[in-house]
């Protein structure tokens, strides 16, 4: 995500992301455990979400993945906030989990695989990748 | 210096960071790790777990080449003009879930983008290869590009 940064100049963003050495330096950030497939883990973040999003109202979740996008694109389609996801770029033939639970909900969904296409329906699209 | 990273990956990578401390044994050349969630503990690497973005980039910074995982560190180490040298973790030694690291490899490969080496014992060899350059770093504006269109879209200034 950080390489996508420089789309979102003149905007106010904050993250939702995993806690660790690599996300705390981050400027405007909430800090979830690793969920994993851990189903109480993903309650609990599912929880502290819904809290994120009301506190924060954004008008637009964007997500590389992975299953913490789960019940944030879940929420946003609940209280109507527009949804991007881009699938990893590691991701050449093969979805990610993450990628086919959200694709139902997302109102833009970006493969950067041209390849990858074909394993989605048609709302999915190729426009570029970061490399 | 070699530059091994493995990344937040929550699965350990052995095979590589057991061949890596060998070769460190081996060459006389420094070899540093960060070893992230793997439970093998290098005896002739210098090594640690986890840092931040921007230790790694200046690990990768003063490194002669980059050892990793097809995966963003890619772009890591290339901002930094050093070679990189990816090996991708397969499903078959439980590193990962499933093996698109194996399909990003060749992929990555076929265009010129990376080093890949697929079975850890022809590692050393290829480290060793007079040859081995920086790739280009060709980053590609489009994705970002589409990404400004649908914010405009979703939430105009």
């Amino acid at each position: 995500m950080l390489q996508l940064m420089d789309a979102f100049e003149g905007h106010q963003t904050f993250f939702i992301t995993y806690d660790s050495v690599r996300t705390r330096g981050l400027e405007h950030k909430y800090l979830l455990r690793n969920i994993g497939t851990n189903p109480l883990v993903m309650a609990s973040a599912s929880l502290s979400t819904l809290r994120i999003l009301l506190k924060e109202r954004p008008k637009l979740i964007v997500s590389t993945g992975s299953e913490i996008a789960i019940p944030a694109f879940y929420l946003a389609k609940l209280f109507r906030i527009k949804t991007i996801f881009i699938e990893s770029w590691t991701r050449v033939d093969r979805p990610t989990g993450t990628g086919k639970i959200v694709y139902p909900v997302s109102d833009v969904f970006l493969v950067q695989w041209e390849r990858l296409l074909s394993k989605y329906g048609k709302k999915a699209r190729y426009e570029g990748a970061i490399l | 210096m070699i530059f091994v990273t493995v990344g937040m990956h929550t699965k350990g990578f052995d095979r590589l960071l057991k061949k890596m401390d060998e070769i460190a044994g081996t060459s006389g050349e420094e070899v540093v790790m960060q070893i992230g969630h793997t439970s093998f503990r290098p005896q002739n690497a210098k090594w640690f777990g986890f840092t931040t973005e921007s230790d790694i980039k200046e690990w990768c910074k003063k490194a002669r080449v980059v050892v990793t995982q097809p995966a963003m560190s890619i772009l890591d180490a290339q901002e930094q003009g050093v070679p990189v040298v990816v090996v991708p973790r397969l499903k078959k030694y439980n590193e990962v879930i499933d093996d698109h690291q194996l399909d990003f490899a060749r992929h990555l490969e076929k265009e010129g983008k990376v080093i890949a080496v697929y079975d850890v014992d022809k590692l050393d060899a290829v480290l060793q290869k007079p040859d081995l350059k920086p790739q280009e770093l060709a980053k590609d504006s489009r994705l970002v590009n589409a990404l400004k269109k649908y914010i405009a879209q979703f939430e105009p200034k």
